[in-house]
């Protein structure tokens, strides 16, 4: 199937040693070379080097694993999720591009990115995961982008606090649901608009922001330019992107985005089986960790191997996580690195000494502060949401 | 929101288990499919449903009939343009294609298809034709509209209106038959009589 690292159209295109400065250690990557390396480049054509495209209209593309020994996922190399592509550029540009808000609120408002930037600039480093990453490791099979390891990535975004601009508006009592819309619109018009929804609890948040930079660079068109919805520990349905109309609402939104798709079963279903009954939105992440060196397939010699990944909890902090080398039944607590922020991942290393020759999976699982740890495969739902069972990489050591 | 997890093994065997029963069935299912129907099931493909995404987004899919009589009877819903024996033959095709005991490596649908011989079985003689614009009309709001935009102004795809294309009608001809960049052949579905219609009534814009 399409989508495999070694063999994405757009990876490994050329040989070159590349180094990258991650977790402390040097790791050289190797065989990789950015498409194009000019210091002004065209963002539409280069937001996406290197990654690997699962559907290419509209886009639908996931970072390499190995991407992530970087704590920042570069803008270039960050996934993207599009149900039908960037607006028009001219739509989203100055004089044309307004925020309005509006719904149960009273003062309804239209401003300018201008005026949005009166209000206190805040940044927040947070993982955004699309919904359906791992999708594809789901068994039965279900439809959808079948999303593999890379459809997540940790960047810093800078923006306002939305509960700053709905209180320049003024909540109104029985407003209990902010509706969030984007400019992006479907090729033909009977196809349903991505309009969603947050609880008011969410919007209110101080850590909920519209973001406006990514990275500590304007946020590029395939993530949202001008403006995005970031809810951080919330999987990436909730952080709209091209952001132009909020509205309070007294329900959750309308509409097949928001009661349909996106929506989990509360009870476990029969596998395999297309309808549910009760479900609720996509909200929360659910705990998770990625093996990112090795990489998979590759061969090394015996000696000390550093294992490192990444582990991220959503609205929760990651405790511990853990690697096997014999399909879960031993497990080594690994060392925690880096960084250490709420709704940030953070990074893992573990020195493996390989003594002999061989094939080795390696596995890893998290565990977050409320204790939840990583089951060995996510329950099975009909649209393939929230997987985060084990991780694993299988290598060689020669001998 | 708490999900406790099944054990691996439990997963292997009802996977395995589902497996067998699907791939006998599924394999009688596209002996019946003959290969005019499984091209003339490509060229939807490409001109029906690449107006809204390109077809990588199906040919990833593995599943099962109900599942796939379920997504086409959304699309339709949702306003693709394709007739109840379109719906059909879709159906049966991707079922018998695309099923869950399919191998994950198929050969991608873009290069078997430009294998086959289009399914129009006149000559193509484009230059003896002569275009209908008021038929264009039509023919390019129900086929081409969604990514060339309203009065062919540019969308998706590039701007048609005035622009040098339509200055080699020979070449529009092929474009359109074959495909360019981006762009899917129409090949299978719009006549060159179709084509000269959607050409004369450009060149009147």
């Amino acid at each position: 199937m399409k989508g495999e690292p070694t063999s994405g159209s757009l990876s490994r295109r050329a040989l070159l040693k590349s180094v990258v400065h991650g977790l402390g250690v040097t790791l050289a990557l190797g065989h990789v070379i950015p498409r194009v390396q000019a210091e002004e480049r065209d963002v539409s054509k280069n937001e996406t080097d290197r990654l690997i495209v699962h559907v290419a209209r509209p886009l639908d593309a996931e970072t390499p694993v190995q991407e992530f020994a970087s704590y920042f996922t570069p803008n270039s190399r960050f996934f993207v999720r599009s149900h039908f592509g960037p607006p028009p550029a001219e739509l989203l540009s100055d004089p044309n591009w307004r925020l309005s808000v509006g719904g149960m609120v009273d003062r309804p408002l239209t401003l300018t990115l201008k005026e949005l930037k009166q209000c206190e600039e805040v940044a927040v480093t947070a993982v955004v995961q699309c919904s359906g990453n791992g999708r594809a490791l789901h068994r039965p099979k279900v439809p959808g982008v079948q999303w593999r390891r890379g459809a997540v990535g940790n960047a810093q975004w800078t923006g306002v606090r939305l509960r700053d601009v709905l209180a320049k508006a003024g909540v109104q009592s029985g407003a209990h649901h902010a509706q969030l819309q984007g400019a992006d619109r479907p090729v033909v018009a009977s196809v349903p608009m991505f309009t969603r929804s947050i609880p008011l609890e969410k919007a209110l948040h101080s850590d909920t922001i519209l973001a406006y930079e990514m990275n500590g660079r304007p946020l590029p068109l395939l993530h949202g330019a001008p403006l995005r919805v970031i809810t951080p520990g919330w999987m990436a349905d909730s952080c709209t992107k091209w952001l132009t109309e909020i509205t309070m609402l007294a329900e959750e939104a309308k509409g097949y985005y928001m009661q349909t798709a996106y929506r989990v079963p509360t009870t476990p279903v029969e596998q395999g089986t297309a309808v549910s009954g009760q479900s609720i939105p996509v909200e929360a992440m659910v705990v998770k960790s990625l093996v990112v060196s090795p990489q998979e397939g590759e061969i090394m010699k015996a000696g000390p191997v550093v294992i490192q990944g990444v582990a991220w909890g959503g609205e929760v902090k990651v405790a511990k996580v853990e690697v096997s080398l014999d399909e879960g039944k031993t497990w080594e607590t690994a060392r925690l690195v880096g960084e250490d922020h709420l709704y940030a991942w953070r990074q893992w290393q573990l020195v493996w000494k390989a003594k002999t020759a061989g094939t080795f999976t390696i596995f890893c699982r998290a565990t977050d502060d409320h204790g939840q740890t990583q089951p060995t495969a996510s329950p099975w739902n009909p649209s393939g949401f929230l997987w985060n069972g084990w991780d694993h990489v299988t290598i060689t050591v020669a001998a | 929101m708490t999900i406790s997890g099944y054990s691996r093994d439990f997963f292997l065997v009802i996977g395995l288990v589902g497996l067998a029963g699907v791939t006998a069935a599924q394999e009688e299912a596209l002996s019946v499919i003959s290969a005019a129907s499984a091209q003339r099931a490509e060229g939807l493909i490409i001109a029906r449903c690449s107006v809204c995404h390109s077809a990588d987004l199906i040919t990833q899919q593995r599943l099962p009939r109900t599942r796939w009589e379920a997504t086409v009877g959304k699309m339709e819903h949702w306003g693709a343009e394709i007739s109840k024996d379109e719906t059909d033959l879709l159906v049966r095709y991707l079922s018998a294609r695309y099923h869950p005991g399919a191998p994950d490596q198929l050969p991608p649908l873009d290069s078997e298809f430009r294998k086959a011989e289009l399914l129009t079985q006149e000559p193509v003689a484009e230059s003896q034709l002569k275009g209908v614009p008021a038929r264009g009309a039509g023919i390019f709001e129900h086929n081409c509209q969604a990514c060339h935009g309203a009065m062919a102004i540019g969308g998706v795809g590039p701007k048609l209106v005035k622009t040098p294309i339509l200055k080699h009608e020979d070449l529009f001809t092929e474009t359109v038959l074959h495909g360019r960049g981006a762009m899917p052949g129409w090949g299978s579905v719009l006549s060159p009589q179709d084509i000269a219609d959607i050409y004369a009534w450009l060149v009147t814009k």
